[in-house]
């Protein structure tokens, strides 16, 4: 759908346009090939659970009305969705058991390559588990707070740690309808086993299980990744980075790391700066060696440690059409498998690196924590032995200078830089939204896909909602996309943002689109809402604070649980399309109405930007009236 | 150059002469028919009658029609006698018109049975234009109306006259209604669905008088009880309209007996339509299936012939599909069983829905559909083919029986590459 | 002129072709909306299945039509110029006649509107949607062999 758009692209247009000289299919192509997507698969009307099928029901009424099992759309509907919330749960959890399991083995001496960063941070995380932190060792705490993050994987009855963190009206809402997750894994899989033939066949019961897993993603497995990524690479922090494909250079080595844990990456990190294999590096020819990430792994290392972005998602096979890429590292999750087929029209080598995401034509190296170091150098020597292999000729390098953007800005970091060091406080937001400076807080995250008509959705949905004054949290894909358009700079705000939110980001030197960090991040903004809850004036409960979230070009089923447990949590969210269950009219009806009445946030589908802003903006002020804020300071339609 | 003139302007003819003009734009045609109007859809007059129709629709063809293809019409004309030999037609008012060749296609009429009364104003046919237009003009002072006969034509006017707000009371000769065109079973549901809808329906009952002073007063029955009507319908079949040719050589019995291409034994003569006693394929014998398909077909394969061109008829089959209320209601071929036959049926009394294949020695002989009818033409297809279905048989009842099963049957089809 | 052909090694039966037919003839043109269309549109062509086959059957506008020589209403007509069968709703009376007769058991009626359910080549779009979303390619509009 969007080719015309990258084509246009100053950056991305010529390279796509060199993969169609080359015969070259790129996901435009692929997805040019499968519209129009299935129906029955769109509206969520197929089932293939069981071998009674597949079956699917005629969303026109003349055919089938039932499976053969007897499931009706209702069911169906609500089985598949319950499904896709807990494969994405599973994602996100799984990345945080990584992380966790690494934790451990570095506070054990299990592996001598990682170590407790941020101390504070491990201390103020254990506390919260009931982990005790005086006159004890880091590493003491540090294998107490791993070994009980990671028993509440498999933890049967009680309620998860960090959910805690949630405020008192939200907590007796999931206790009362039975939202409230017990454990991570046990949730998904009775997930599992309540969508097979013949089981949980009440399309609201299966619900309300999908939201209590989606719960155990955002204030679970999510959160668990963020915080002990946190802990063992520290908390992000504000520097000046670039992002692009043309991030990459001509003269230096290219390493690209893509994929979504930062385990391996962040020594891949250390080993690029490793002054042998810089030498290394200048004996082959080079200038040195160039890390630039992709997709979620690009945000880790950005946030931390300020490394370029070289793309999203969908620039992957961009990046490759350089021809001067000399070596891609992958892990898992978002990892196109034709990778291995565009890298064979180049020198470029591909290597997976997890054991859970083999592709075929990969190299493979396998990732282990203890040894973890000799591992990232070896990539990044082989990186470095490549580059003699790159053909100059076939170097297509951008020649558009790469974007500035200043990532790191966490809510946690500049609100806790304003309140000052040991008065951290959400105070200086919390009194902007109320005396109408600020309009509100809106999370714009997610994938980017093909699919959607309009595309560049992020970045023109971002900008609408600054002109009006809400202050945007990014994280994922749609960070780098804004990130590419020059959003994430302090000067954007000067540029883009209503007056009122300009002279916030003036006051604190901030740009008006703060990046959060990849897509497990996400749970920080959760985290940032109890805060402002718990500062006080703009909501009681999480249902009662202006804020809406959205996720334009959402694809992953890891968006659909991140939407559920937003929604799930009292917040309101829209998807730039819908997931399937139009075929249903009770599933339809329990999303736009039902849940609301639940848990108080809501759901909202629309694939055009501007009208996607205009009902964020509406719920944000509808919200905003409810409590009696104060009108907003400047009229926005002023300086449109 | 020849000649051409065609009694009757109905579906037949119409057929006719655009098969004759898609071969010979020369010829001389002269069409004569005794109705006032340019040719219409006969069996719309229901419909007409019911408002679900304008007048407008009606017609048959466009009003350039005659002139496109430069006929000579005289509407409004009756021929009244018909000499094979001078080949020559003289009319009413004693015109004669010279031939080479002819097409009789003077259709049917209503059958009027033996009824003391029957010519009483308010007592009615329900074939024509003029028969409907009569009946629109009475009804707007009647309330109630009585039609004789539970065949086709009888159910539709009951059905039409409902529509227009009537009470409806049908009078029927046999058990059940549309004896002629389904079973006891198929009837049972039409019936019980008409009722439901409103319209009175009697039974084993037979009009003896229609009572009145000039004017249809009431209907007397055999079993003693009158039914007052100011409207009564008569609609106990019809009959061929054969009068031209009784004193003349061409081949007579029930209707004009005619020969493979629709030609009667008189050279250059030919007939089409509801005149027309055709082979029958079901039957294996010759029968008057006076039925609008069957007229066009046999319309047009005269009209080829009459062109010169040499073409056969594969035979007529006995076939109708209506609809009452939401029912559909189709039959092809044999309606009753006898006892070499093998019965196929499904019946769903409840939702209306009623199946039944009549096989013999593995050919399908006829079928009846009620409330479901997808694939009827592929059933009369199976008919017309004489395909032997023992292949297939048991999936003929099931609904996801389809033209699919019996592809590889038929001629190669070129649309399905296999 | 066009027709559609279909290459039955190819179907897999997922009844695509019948989904974006309903898209295709309802008001919106819209998957989301038109199933949520007050009067729901029904599909003009249906994967039937054969002996080892899946065969997409449509109407495929015969060269001599035996539906519109059977429309007692006139309102199924052939169009010599286009080769297509075209239905005029205003005329059509429901009589079930064109199903009756029709060989390969193409029109299926639509009960609810009273109007036999033809495929049309997706006159309001101006190409047939279900050859033009088939997956795998089993549906293809091309000119006719001369």
């Amino acid at each position: 759908m969007s080719q015309e758009h990258i084509k246009k692209d100053e950056i991305q247009g010529p390279l796509y346009e060199r993969a169609q000289e080359k015969g070259i299919e790129t996901i435009w192509e692929r997805e040019t090939k499968q519209e129009p997507h299935c129906g029955f698969g769109t509206l969520g009307l197929c089932c293939k659970n069981c071998n009674l099928g597949p079956c699917r029901i005629d969303p026109f009424g003349e055919g089938a009305t039932c499976g053969v099992c007897g499931a009706t759309a209702d069911t169906i509907s609500a089985r598949n969705l319950v499904r896709h919330i807990a494969a994405g749960t599973s994602c996100h959890s799984d990345h945080g058991r990584e992380i966790a399991k690494t934790l451990l083995m570095a506070a054990t001496g299990e592996t001598k390559f990682y170590k407790v960063s941020d101390e504070e941070k491990l201390k103020k995380i254990a506390l919260e588990y009931k982990v005790k932190v005086d006159n004890r060792k880091i590493n003491e705490i540090a294998k107490d707070l791993a070994e009980k993050v990671l028993s509440e994987y498999g933890q049967q009855k009680g309620e998860i740690t960090l959910i805690q963190r949630a405020p008192e009206k939200q907590k007796k809402i999931w206790n009362n309808f039975s939202l409230m997750p017990r454990g991570i894994d046990r949730e998904v899989v009775e997930a599992l086993s309540r969508t097979n033939v013949g089981v949980d066949n009440d399309y609201k019961n299966l619900m309300a299980h999908g939201m209590r897993v989606a719960l155990a993603d955002g204030w679970g497995g999510s959160m668990v990744a963020t915080e002990l990524t946190d802990i063992l690479f520290g908390k992000p922090s504000p520097k000046r980075a670039k992002a692009n494909l043309s991030v990459l250079k001509e003269d230096q080595v290219n390493l690209i790391v893509h994929g979504h844990v930062p385990l391996l990456s962040e020594l891949v990190c250390d080993a690029s700066s490793d002054p042998e294999l810089i030498a290394l590096a200048k004996e082959k020819g080079a200038t040195g060696i160039n890390l630039a990430g992709i997709c979620c792994t690009a945000n880790e290392i950005l946030v931390r440690r300020g490394y370029p972005v070289a793309g999203d998602f969908l620039q992957q096979e961009l990046a490759l059409m350089t021809g001067a890429v000399d070596l891609m590292l992958v892990d898992l999750q978002c990892i196109m498998p034709t990778l291995s087929d565009i890298a064979t029209c180049f020198h470029t080598k591909i290597v997976s690196t997890s054991p859970k995401a083999r592709f075929p034509g990969m190299e493979h190296v396998e990732f282990k924590e203890e040894e973890a170091l000799p591992i990232a150098k070896k990539i990044v020597r082989m990186a470095i032995e490549n580059f003699p292999n790159r053909d100059k000729t076939k170097v297509c390098i951008p020649k558009k200078d790469a974007q500035d953007l200043i990532p790191g800005f966490t809510t946690e970091y500049v609100f806790d830089m304003l309140g000052g060091r040991y008065r951290p406080s959400f105070k200086p937001l919390n009194e902007a939204i109320m005396a109408g400076r600020i309009r509100g807080v809106a999370g714009v995250v997610g994938c980017d896909n093909p699919k959607m008509a309009s595309s560049g959705s992020h970045e023109i949905l971002v900008k609408e909602l600054i002109k009006n004054d809400v202050l945007v949290v990014q994280t994922g894909c749609s960070a780098a996309a804004c990130g590419r358009a020059g959003l994430l700079t302090p000067e954007a705000a000067f540029e883009f943002a209503g007056k009122g939110l300009k002279e916030v980001c003036e006051a604190v030197g901030c740009p008006p689109v703060l990046h959060l960090g990849s897509c497990v991040d996400n749970s920080r903004i959760l985290t940032a809402c109890c805060e402002m809850v718990k500062e006080g004036g703009i909501g009681k409960s999480l249902d009662e604070l202006p804020v809406a979230g959205a996720a334009p070009e959402w694809m992953s089923e890891k968006a659909i649980a991140i939407g559920w447990y937003f929604v799930a949590s009292g917040l309101m969210v829209l998807f730039g399309m819908p997931f399937p269950v139009y075929g249903s009219d009770n599933m339809t009806k329990y999303v736009f109405e039902d849940v609301e009445k639940i848990t108080g946030g809501k759901w909202s589908f629309e694939p055009d930007p501007l009208k996607m802003a205009k009902i964020m903006i509406d719920h944000i002020d509808s919200k905003r009236k409810a409590l009696s804020l104060k009108p907003m300071m400047y009229n926005t339609d002023e300086h449109r | 150059m020849k000649n051409i003139i065609i009694i009757g302007n109905s579906a037949a003819a119409i057929s006719a002469i655009e098969a004759i003009r898609s071969k010979d734009s020369q010829s001389k045609i002269t069409v004569i028919c005794d109705e006032e109007y340019p040719a219409y859809c006969r069996c719309l007059i229901s419909n007409l009658v019911a408002g679900d129709i304008a007048e407008n629709k009606l017609y048959l063809r466009p009003q350039d029609f005659y002139t496109q293809n430069k006929i000579d019409l005289l509407l409004g004309k009756k021929v009244i006698k018909l000499d094979p030999k001078k080949r020559r037609v003289t009319l009413e008012d004693n015109e004669k018109k010279d031939f080479d060749v002819a097409l009789i296609a003077t259709g049917a009429k209503p059958a009027l049975p033996d009824l003391k009364g029957i010519r009483k104003q308010g007592v009615s046919g329900f074939r024509t234009f003029n028969d409907a237009k009569e009946i629109i003009s009475l009804a707007t002072f009647a309330k109630v109306v009585c039609v004789l006969g539970g065949g086709l034509i009888g159910l539709k006017a009951a059905y039409g006259l409902k529509k227009r707000g009537l009470q409806v009371k049908v009078i029927v000769k046999s058990k059940y209604v549309l004896s002629q065109v389904l079973d006891d079973v198929g009837a049972g549901i039409v019936q019980e669905h008409l009722e439901k809808e409103g319209i009175e329906i009697l039974t084993g009952q037979e009009a003896i008088e229609l009572i009145g002073n000039g004017q249809v007063k009431a209907v007397k029955l055999d079993s003693g009880k009158v039914i007052e009507a100011p409207i009564v319908i008569v609609g106990k079949g019809v009959e061929p309209n054969t009068e031209l040719v009784k004193e003349t050589d061409i081949k007579l019995d029930f209707g004009i007996l005619t020969d493979v291409h629709l030609a009667t034994n008189v050279p250059g003569i030919f007939a089409a339509g509801d005149v027309a006693q055709c082979f029958d394929v079901v039957r294996g014998a010759h029968y008057i299936n006076a039925l609008w398909p069957n007229a066009i077909e046999q319309g047009r394969i005269a009209g080829l012939n009459m062109a010169g061109v040499n073409i056969s008829y594969p035979g007529s089959i006995a076939m109708n599909s209506v609809e009452f209320f939401g029912l559909a209601v189709i039959s092809i071929g044999l309606k009753k069983e006898d006892s070499h036959c093998q019965v196929l049926q499904f019946l769903d009394k409840k939702s209306s829905v009623y199946k039944k294949f009549i096989i013999k020695e593995n050919r399908l002989k006829g079928f009846i559909g009620v409330g479901k009818i997808n694939n009827s033409g592929v059933f009369l297809r199976l008919i017309r083919e004489n395909i032997d279905i023992s292949g297939f048989k048991n999936e003929l009842l099931n609904d996801s029986f389809s033209y699919a099963k019996v592809i590889d049957l038929f001629q190669p089809d070129e649309i399905f590459k296999i | 002129m066009k027709k559609l052909y279909f290459d039955v090694s190819k179907c897999v039966a997922c009844r695509t072709c019948e989904i974006v037919c309903c898209v295709g003839h309802s008001l919106s043109k819209d998957l989301f909306k038109s199933v949520r269309e007050k009067k729901l549109s029904l599909p003009r062509i249906e994967v039937c299945i054969g002996k080892d086959k899946n065969f997409p059957i449509a109407c495929r506008h015969c060269k001599e039509p035996k539906c519109v020589d059977a429309c007692i209403a006139k309102a199924l007509t052939y169009d010599f110029e286009k080769k297509e069968v075209i239905h005029d709703k205003e005329r059509c009376i429901g009589c079930w006649m064109c199903i009756m007769v029709c060989p390969y058991g193409a029109i299926r009626p639509d009960k609810k509107a009273k109007l036999p359910l033809r495929c049309d080549h997706c006159v309001e779009i101006g190409e047939p949607q279900c050859a033009k979303s088939c997956p795998t390619k089993a549906i293809s509009y091309k000119e006719e062999p001369e």
